[in-house]
C-alpha cells in the first residue's frame, strides 16, 4: 500500500450561504488546490460527498464540479452516507490512493439546505433514520439523540447541565474559528433556558442546520514530497456499522460502529487512544460527544461526564475535543462535515489553526458518523 | 429441511412488512427465530445476525413491555404537527430479548412517562407503529 498524505485543504464559511451548492463546492475545491500548490490538471479523480443535492436542484455533482475546475475528463462520483458522507468519501479516496490507482485526488464535501426551512430540513433529515421504525413513527433526529440522552442520564447519573457544558466548551472553541457558523460564546444558563426541541434536548444542545463546503487533496507520499513541505500523513483508517435503528442496539448509550471503526484505525496506526493529541468528533448533539469520546476509548463508559466537568476536553485540557468548535458551533453541513474535520486536523498539524491551536499536537483523530451512528469512519493523522 | 421450506414459501414475497404490520395492528410483534441458533430478530431481517443462517420460523410475540427510553418531540417532522407534543418511545418486550420503538400520543412532560412504565404495541397507521401506556 502507498502511504497517503493530505497536502491541501479549503473550506467555505459554514452557515446560511447565498451561493449555489455547486458554487460553494467549487470555492472550497479551488482553495484546497491552491493551498496544496498544485494544478487542477494534476487531480486524477474526484470524490464528492453530499446528501441533499436535490434540495438545491443539483445531483450528479461530481462532473459539474470537475467541469468547473477545468478537468471535465477526470472521473468522479458522489457518496451519500447521511451525516457521515464526508468521512466515508474520504475513506474511499484514501483507499484508492493507497491502492495505487491514483497519485492525487480531490475529496470535496458539500451541503446546501438552510433555504428549505426548519420543518423541511427536519423532515429530510429524518429520511436518514431507519424510516419504517423511526422517522416514519414521528422521530426527528434530535428525538433519536434525545432518546439516547435520556437513557444516558438515567444510567450514569448525569444531568442536563452536564450536557450543556459540552455545548459551552464547543462554543468557546468555535468563537476562535473564523469559519464557524455559530461564532459566539454561550453559558450553561443560555442552554438550559433555550427552547426544548426533543426532551431532554434543547435548542442549544443541537448543532445548527448549516450550508457549507470543505475540500482536501489526498496523494501518495512521492507526490506530496514533490509538491510541498506542508503536509500530513494518514496513518489510520477504519470503518464500521451499527444496527440502523436504535431499537436494534442492546446498549442504546453505545454506538457500535464507532468502536469498530476506532479499533481498526488504532490498529492500523499502531497507536492507542492515549497517543491521540486532539480529536474532532461527531457532536451533532451534546449527548453524542459524551458517547463518542467513550466509544473512541478516551474515557471509560459513563466517565465522559466527569471528564467534561473537570475540563479535560477543553482546548487546553488533557485531550482537547473539537478544537474547531465541532458540529455544535462550527456547524454541520452534513455532506461536508467529515471533510471539514480533516481540514481542521490539517490546519492544526500544519500550524494554521491560529488562536485555537492545540499546543504541541502531532497526532489528530477524526470521527464522523451517519444518522445515529449506523455508519462511521475514523481516521488518524500524523504531522511529518 | 426447514430452511428450504421457508425459502420455497417466501422467497418470491421477500417483504414481511405486510405480515409485520398486520401483527402490529393486533398488538403483536412478528419476529423471526433462527432455525439454527435460535436468535430472535424483528421480521424485517432476512439472514441471522448471529450465525448467518437463512432459515427462520415466524414467532408472533405479545407486544407488551417496559419503556427503556423515549423523547417528547416539540419540533416535529412534517405530518406530525397536530399531534405535537408526542413521544417516540423504545420498549423492551417482556417475553423476548427484543426492543421495539414507536409513536405515543398525549405525552406532554417526562412526568407522564417515567422510565420503566409498562406499555404495549397498539396499532399501525400512517403515523407508524403505535405504542400506548398499559
Amino acid at each position: 500500500m502507498e502511504k497517503v498524505c493530505v497536502i491541501g485543504a479549503g473550506s467555505t464559511k459554514y452557515g446560511k450561504l447565498q451561493d449555489s451548492i455547486t458554487d460553494i463546492a467549487v470555492q472550497a475545491s479551488v482553495e484546497a488546490i491552491e493551498n496544496a500548490g498544485i494544478e487542477s490538471k494534476e487531480i486524477q479523480a474526484g470524490y464528492i460527498s453530499n446528501v441533499f443535492g436535490i434540495a438545491d436542484k443539483q445531483v450528479h455533482l461530481g462532473p459539474v464540479i470537475m467541469s468547473n475546475l477545468g478537468i471535465s475528463e477526470v472521473p468522479s462520483l458522489s457518496i451519500e452516507s447521511a451525516c457521515g458522507s464526508g468521512s466515508v468519501s474520504f475513506r474511499e479516496a484514501y483507499a484508492n490512493v493507497a491502492a495505487g490507482f491514483y497519485d492525487a485526488v480531490l475529496a470535496t464535501g458539500v451541503e446546501k439546505v438552510t433555504h428549505t426551512g426548519t420543518e423541511w430540513t427536519t423532515t429530510y433529515f429524518s429520511y436518514c433514520s431507519d424510516f419504517f421504525y423511526e422517522g416514519g413513527a414521528g422521530a426527528s433526529f434530535p428525538g433519536l439523540f434525545a432518546s439516547m440522552a435520556r437513557a444516558y442520564l438515567a444510567e450514569f447519573k448525569a444531568t442536563e447541565e452536564d450536557l450543556a457544558m459540552v455545548a459551552v466548551k464547543n462554543h468557546d472553541n468555535g468563537f476562535l474559528n473564523p469559519k464557524a457558523h455559530l461564532r459566539k460564546k454561550i453559558t450553561i444558563d443560555d442552554v438550559m433556558k433555550s427552547a426544548v426541541v426533543a426532551s431532554p434536548l434543547k435548542l442549544y444542545d443541537c448543532c445548527p442546520f448549516s450550508d457549507g463546503a470543505s475540500a482536501v487533496i489526498l496523494c501518495n507520499e512521492k507526490f506530496a514530497k514533490e509538491h510541498t513541505k506542508n503536509y500530513i500523513q494518514v496513518v489510520g483508517s477504519g470503518r464500521g456499522g451499527s444496527p440502523a435503528a436504535l431499537q436494534g442496539r442492546e446498549h442504546i448509550t453505545t454506538i457500535p460502529s464507532t468502536r469498530i471503526a476506532a479499533q481498526a484505525a488504532y490498529k492500523m496506526a499502531g497507536v492507542t487512544p492515549k497517543n491521540i493529541d486532539f480529536a474532532e468528533v461527531h457532536d451533532c448533539f451534546t449527548i453524542a460527544e459524551l458517547v463518542d469520546t467513550e466509544d473512541l476509548g478516551f474515557f471509560e463508559k459513563g466517565k465522559a461526564v466527569e471528564a467534561v466537568r473537570q475540563g479535560m476536553t477543553k482546548l487546553n485540557g488533557a485531550i482537547p475535543i473539537n478544537p474547531s468548535g465541532g458540529l455544535k458551533s462550527k456547524g454541520h453541513p452534513i455532506g461536508a462535515t467529515g471533510i471539514g474535520q480533516v481540514v481542521e486536523v490539517f490546519d492544526q498539524l500544519t500550524g494554521k489553526a491560529g488562536e485555537r491551536t492545540v499546543k504541541d499536537a502531532k497526532i489528530g483523530l477524526t470521527h464522523n458518523f451517519g444518522a445515529t451512528g449506523a455508519s462511521c469512519a475514523v481516521h488518524i493523522f500524523k504531522s511529518v | 429441511m426447514q430452511a428450504a421450506q421457508y425459502i420455497s414459501s417466501k422467497v418470491y414475497n421477500l417483504s414481511a412488512k405486510e405480515e409485520f404490520i398486520n401483527d402490529a395492528k393486533a398488538g403483536k410483534i412478528l419476529a423471526r427465530k433462527c432455525t439454527k441458533c435460535g436468535y430472535l430478530h424483528l421480521a424485517t431481517t432476512y439472514f441471522c445476525q448471529n450465525c448467518g443462517n437463512r432459515g427462520f420460523e415466524n414467532v408472533s410475540i405479545e407486544g407488551k413491555g417496559t419503556v427503556v427510553t423515549y423523547t417528547i418531540i416539540t419540533v416535529p417532522p412534517a405530518g406530525y404537527e397536530k399531534y405535537t407534543p408526542y413521544a417516540w418511545v423504545v420498549i423492551k418486550l417482556d417475553s423476548a430479548d427484543l426492543r421495539i420503538s414507536g409513536f405515543m400520543r398525549n405525552i406532554k412532560s417526562p412526568s407522564d412517562l417515567p422510565l420503566g412504565t409498562k406499555a404495549k404495541v397498539s396499532g399501525y397507521d400512517e403515523l407508524g407503529i403505535h405504542i400506548e401506556k398499559l
